[in-house]
């Protein structure tokens, strides 16, 4: 949850399209959209700089508070953030209109806390299947990212979706029995051994899917 | 090393090496990656000399995945032989592999360890890599 009120400035956006879009990117802004509440959808654009920023502190799951030619326009949450996938720059970004205290469904991503037992006394490996979790609750509690503790969890053990910390007035959607985190035994040593005996080094000649056999 | 099982050619087209990678350009299983700068084919041996160095590193503990498979034939002529007479026999197997793509993705070990094994990885690829990791990708 963000701690102080976030605002972004946002400017109507009349073109649309590849060009006007690149167009935009060059001089340092990123085109996006905002939807919701039946209202129609307005094309907007958003300064790069001030929208990293936001991003920074809370944007990402925070309620954002929208700001026309100085005057508030809108209060809105990032849906949706499109991303170069070299430079990681945003490309464009959905924004949804949102009340108060409306309850909203929001993808938050799970972190772990503290060293699993599996790990620090066995030498096993943590794997987290799941990175995102789907919650319902009010838009102005809505946290940065949810918790998971695994402390408790030996080898070839789990935690599910029902042992993430969820806050007051808050459900999951994920279903409940679905595995977050899980902890195995390494199998790098067991890579390394192979790799050095050459096991793994044979090379066979694949079959061809309806070739005739030779005669 | 790395070769596909079945195939239903044995030998095909080049194709072509154009854009960025369309998918596999984001991290999906570990905390850090490894991902293409530029196109290139990625042999079945440069896939798996880079696996080695990566498992070596990390040693105990830690997890790899590797986000390219060899599914391309090559073929070559052998030496001293006329054009001509078909297609050269296939000598070995590539990735195709476009700027953007994810090759190899590692969870489970200290950052500072994560770092130096696909930094010992990107040593054994013919092309310019970066490494990226799952909180750059939030930020």
């Amino acid at each position: 949850m963000a701690t102080k009120e976030l605002t972004l400035p946002i400017e109507k956006r009349e073109t649309t399209g590849t060009s006007a879009t690149h167009a935009l990117r060059r001089d340092g802004k990123i085109p996006g959209v905002l939807y919701g509440h039946g209202a129609a959808p307005m094309h907007l654009a958003v300064e790069a700089r001030a929208f990293d920023d936001l991003l920074h502190h809370g944007g990402r799951t925070g309620v954002i508070t929208l700001t026309l030619d100085g005057k508030k326009a809108d209060t809105a949450l990032v849906r949706a953030l499109d991303r170069d996938p070299l430079s990681h720059k945003v490309a464009h970004v959905d924004l949804q209109r949102v009340s108060a205290h409306e309850a909203v469904h929001a993808k938050l991503p799970v972190t772990t806390v503290g060293v699993a037992r599996g790990v620090k006394d066995f030498g096993g490996v943590m794997d987290v299947l799941v990175h995102e979790v789907e919650i319902e609750g009010p838009v102005d509690q809505l946290p940065d990212h949810l918790e998971i503790d695994v402390t408790v969890l030996g080898i070839h053990q789990h935690a599910t979706a029902a042992n993430i910390a969820l806050p007051k007035g808050f459900k999951l959607l994920t279903a409940a029995d679905t595995i977050v985190v899980s902890v195995e035994a390494s199998k790098t040593a067991q890579h390394l051994e192979e790799a050095a005996s050459g096991a793994a080094i044979e090379q066979s000649t694949p079959e061809v899917i309806g070739a005739k056999p030779e005669a | 090393m790395l070769t596909p099982k079945r195939v239903k050619w044995r030998r095909v087209h080049r194709g072509r090496m154009t854009g960025r990678a369309l998918r596999g350009s984001t991290l999906t299983f570990g905390e850090f990656g490894l991902q293409a700068l530029e196109p290139c084919w990625m042999t079945n041996r440069q896939i798996e000399a880079a696996r080695i160095a990566m498992t070596r590193h990390i040693k105990r503990g830690g997890k790899v995945w590797i986000k390219v498979f060899p599914d391309k034939p090559v073929t070559k002529k052998p030496a001293e032989v006329r054009m001509g007479a078909g297609k050269g026999n296939p000598e070995f197997w590539v990735a195709v592999v476009r700027p953007g793509r994810v090759l190899f993705e590692l969870a489970g070990v200290e950052a500072s360890v994560a770092k130096e094994a696909l930094r010992l990885a990107a040593a054994k690829l013919p092309i310019g890599t970066k490494i990226v990791s799952r909180e750059e990708a939030s930020a």
